[in-house]
C-alpha cells in the first residue's frame, strides 16, 4: 500500500500473499495434463498396446481427446465449475486443428504430448502469474484486498463492518501452514451459496405419442464464499494471521459492557441538557422579571 | 529319521507364528532407525515431517475404521488432520468386538497398508508367491524344523522376486513408477511420529509394544482363543495335508518384508534429504535434478546402445551419479573455508623469517 493510500493514522500491521500452493485446484488443472500427457506419450510410443496406434492416428487422437474430456467432465462434476470442460475441450479442440492445420498426423504420438505438456507449463505460469497479483494488507484500520492479472480488483473492509470470520485450512494447508479467512461483512459480503437442483422426465406411449412430464426442486445453502481476490486466500502463516485479524476485529467491535456504558453516557448527557435548559430558562425568566421590575420603577 | 508326535502337536504350529513375531520386530527396529531420521530432519524440513505424520496417522485411522466395519460397530465419526485422527462407533461393542477393532487399531497399521502394495504387485510380479514345501522326506513334514523352513523358504522366494522387480523396475512405466510411489508413501508412513497437537507424543517401538501388551494382558481369553484357532488350523492342515497353516502366516511375513522394504527406500531418501541439507545454496537441489536426469539419461543411452540389462544398469547409474553429486557437494562445503594458502606453509614462512 502506498503512502498516500493512508488514511490518518493508518498503520500496516501485515503485508501478505497467497501460498504458492494455495491455488492448488488450478495447479492440479495443469498437474493432470502433464500426467496425461506422459501416459499418452508411453501408451502410443512404449507400452504392449504400441502395435495398435502404429499408423493410426485417429486412434491416438482419440485416446487423447476422451481421456482429456472425461477428466474435465468428471471434474466438472465434481466441482461444480463447467468452466473446467470448457478449458479442457479448448486444448483439444486447438490441439487437434494444430494436427490438421501443420499437417502432423505422422508425428502424433509426440507432438499430443508435448503440445499437452507445454499447455500445462503455460497453466503453471498463468495461476503463478495470477497468485502473484494479489496482496492483502492488514492495518490497524482496515484490511484492503488486491488482485487481477488485467482487471485489478480491490476491496476495502473496516474492521467494525466485519461480523463474522470464516478460516479454513485443507490438508495441504495444515502441512505447509497456510489457510484462507474470510471476513464477512455486514452487508453479506464474502457469502455465497451453494445450490442443489434435482429434475426428472417421464416419457410415455409408443412411437410419436410421447407424455413428457417434468419434476423438480431446488435448494439454497449459505456458506461464506468469495474471490480470492476478495478474501485472504491461502496466507502464511495462517494461525498468527487469523489472531491477528480477530484481536483487529474485536478491538474495534463494541462490546455489551461498552454498549451499557456508552447507552448510560448518553443518558447522563441528555439529563445534564435538561438541567442546562432549565437552569438557562429559569436564569432568563429572573432577568425577565427583572427587566420588569426594573421598567416599573 | 522320524518326527515326535510332542512336536508335531505342540511345537510345530508355533514355528510360522514365531517367524512372524521376528519379521515384525526387525519390521519395529526399521521404523525406529526412521524415526531417527526424521527427527534429525525436523527442524529444516517441517512441512515435510507433517506430511509423513498425516500419512501415519492416515493409515491408523483408516485401520481402525476398518476395524470398526469389520465388526459391524459402524462408524458416527471420522475425523482426521495432520495431528490427530479419530473414529467414533456407531454402536458401541464390548467384548470380543471391542478388542477385535483394537487389533485393527494396534497391529493393523504395520500390516493393512502393505496388504494394499501386495494386491499391486499381484499385478506386477510374475513369481514368488508360491507357497514352498522345504522338505521332501514325508516322515518330517509338519513338524517345527520343516515349519519353520517352509514359512523361510516361502519368504525367500517372495523376497527373491521382490527384490528382482525392485532392481528391474521401469521407472517409465506409469504403473511400476506409481508403485515405487506407494512404497515411498507407505515407508515414510507406516506409524506417524507423534500424537495430539499439544502434547508431543513420541510413537516409537516401545509406545507400539506397551499398547500390544496391554491389548493381549487386559483380555488373555482372547489371546488363548487365538492360540486355540491357530493350533486348530494347523490340525486341520496336517489332517487334509495342504499347508494351509504357513500359507496364512507367510502372508504376514509377506507383509512384513513389503514394509521393511519399504521403509529401507524411505530410509536413503531421507538420509539424501539430510546430507544435501549439509550443501549451501541452491546447489542443494543438484542431488534431486541428477536422480531423474541421470535416470533419463541412461535410458536413453540404453536404447541407441541396447544390453541385457538396460533397467538395472540405469537404475545404478542413477544410484551412483546421485551419491558422486552429493559426495562432492559435499565435500565442496569444507573446502570453501580453506584459505588458498596451506597454513602450515605459511607457519614455516613465517619461523624462517624470525629465525632470520
Amino acid at each position: 500500500m502506498d503512502e498516500d493510500e493512508l488514511l490518518k493514522g493508518e498503520r500496516v500491521e501485515k503485508i501478505l500473499s497467497p501460498h504458492p500452493l494455495s491455488f492448488m485446484r488450478y495447479q492440479s488443472l495443469s498437474i493432470f495434463l502433464v500426467i496425461w500427457g506422459v501416459l499418452v506419450l508411453w501408451v502410443i510410443n512404449a507400452s504392449e498396446w504400441q502395435k495398435f496406434f502404429v499408423n493410426n492416428f485417429l486412434l491416438s487422437l482419440s485416446l487423447w481427446a476422451i481421456g482429456l474430456l472425461l477428466a474435465g467432465i468428471v471434474a466438472s462434476l465434481i466441482t461444480i465449475r463447467w468452466s473446467i470442460f470448457i478449458l479442457y475441450t479448448c486444448i483439444v479442440a486447438s490441439g487437434t486443428g494444430f494436427i490438421f492445420w501443420l499437417g502432423l498426423q505422422d508425428v502424433i504420438g509426440v507432438f499430443v504430448p508435448v503440445y499437452t505438456i507445454f499447455i500445462s507449463i503455460l497453466g503453471f505460469i498463468f495461476v503463478e502469474f495470477y497468485r502473484r497479483s494479489h496482496k492483502y494488507y492488514i492495518s490497524n484500520q482496515r484490511i484492503k484486498f488486491k488482485g487481477g492479472i488485467i482487471t485489478k480488483q480491490e476491496r476495502t473492509l473496516r474492521y467494525d463492518k466485519v461480523t463474522d470470520i470464516n478460516a479454513k485450512q485443507g490438508i495441504i494447508g495444515q502441512i505447509f501452514g497456510f489457510g484462507t479467512i474470510i471476513p464477512i461483512s455486514q452487508s453479506g459480503f464474502g457469502l455465497g451459496s451453494d445450490k442443489s437442483f434435482a429434475g426428472g422426465g417421464v416419457s410415455l406411449g409408443e412411437k410419436k405419442v410421447k407424455f413428457l412430464g417434468l419434476f423438480g426442486g431446488g435448494k439454497e445453502v449459505q456458506t461464506p464464499r468469495a474471490r480470492s481476490y476478495y478474501e485472504l486466500h491461502g496466507v502464511y502463516p495462517y494461525k498468527e494471521v487469523k489472531k491477528l485479524v480477530e484481536e483487529m476485529v474485536q478491538g474495534n467491535v463494541i462490546t455489551p459492557y461498552q454498549q451499557e456504558q456508552v447507552a448510560f453516557q448518553k443518558e447522563q448527557v441528555d439529563i445534564q441538557k435538561q438541567m442546562r435548559d432549565l437552569l438557562k430558562m429559569q436564569s432568563d425568566s429572573k432577568a425577565d422579571q427583572k427587566d420588569n421590575e426594573d421598567g416599573n420603577e | 529319521m522320524e518326527a515326535s508326535s510332542i512336536d508335531i502337536v505342540v511345537f510345530a504350529p508355533l514355528a510360522p507364528i514365531l517367524g512372524v513375531l521376528l519379521f515384525w520386530f526387525i519390521q519395529l527396529v526399521f521404523i525406529e532407525s526412521e524415526k531417527y531420521l526424521l527427527s534429525k530432519i525436523r527442524p529444516k524440513h517441517e512441512p515435510f515431517c507433517r506430511f509423513t505424520n498425516f500419512l501415519g496417522i492416515f493409515f491408523q485411522t483408516i485401520c481402525h475404521a476398518l476395524g470398526y466395519t469389520v465388526t459391524k460397530s459402524g462408524i458416527s465419526n471420522f475425523y482426521i488432520d495432520i495431528d490427530y485422527g479419530k473414529v467414533a462407533p456407531k454402536k458401541e461393542k464390548k467384548g470380543i468386538f471391542e478388542w477385535v477393532s483394537n487389533v485393527f487399531l494396534f497391529i493393523g497399521p504395520f500390516f493393512i497398508p502393505a496388504f494394499l502394495l501386495l494386491i499391486c504387485l499381484f499385478f506386477l510380479m510374475n513369481s514368488g508367491f508360491e507357497i514352498t514345501t522345504a522338505t521332501q522326506l514325508q516322515e518330517l513334514r509338519y513338524t517345527f524344523g520343516e515349519q519353520i523352513t517352509s514359512f523361510g523358504a516361502s519368504l525367500f522366494s517372495f523376497t527373491n522376486a521382490f527384490l528382482n522387480f525392485l532392481f528391474n523396475i521401469d521407472l517409465l512405466h506409469p504403473a511400476h513408477f506409481g508403485f515405487l510411489i506407494l512404497m515411498i508413501f507407505l515407508g515414510m508412513g507406516i506409524r506417524p511420529s507423534y500424537i495430539g497437537k499439544e502434547k508431543k507424543e513420541k510413537v516409537d517401538m516401545l509406545y507400539d509394544l506397551k499398547n500390544i501388551k496391554a491389548l493381549f494382558l487386559n483380555k488373555p481369553l482372547y489371546l488363548i482363543i487365538l492360540f486355540t484357532l491357530a493350533y486348530i488350523l494347523f490340525y486341520v492342515s496336517f489332517w487334509f495335508n495342504i499347508n494351509w497353516y504357513v500359507a496364512l502366516f507367510v502372508i504376514l511375513g509377506w507383509l512384513s518384508i513389503i514394509s521393511i522394504l519399504s521403509i529401507i527406500i524411505a530410509d536413503l531418501i531421507l538420509i539424501l534429504i539430510k546430507t544435501s541439507d549439509e550443501i549451501s545454496g541452491n546447489k542443494k537441489a543438484l542431488p534431486y535434478i541428477t536422480m531423474p536426469t541421470s535416470y533419463i539419461f541412461a535410458r536413453v543411452f540404453f536404447f541407441y546402445i541396447p544390453t541385457d540389462f538396460t533397467r538395472p544398469l540405469s537404475i545404478l547409474i542413477l544410484i551412483l551419479s546421485t551419491i558422486t553429486v552429493t559426495y562432492f557437494l559435499t565435500k565442496r562445503k569444507t573446502d570453501k573455508f580453506k584459505t588458498k594458502s596451506d597454513i602450515k606453509k605459511l607457519k614455516k614462512k613465517r619461523k624462517g623469517v624470525k629465525d632470520g
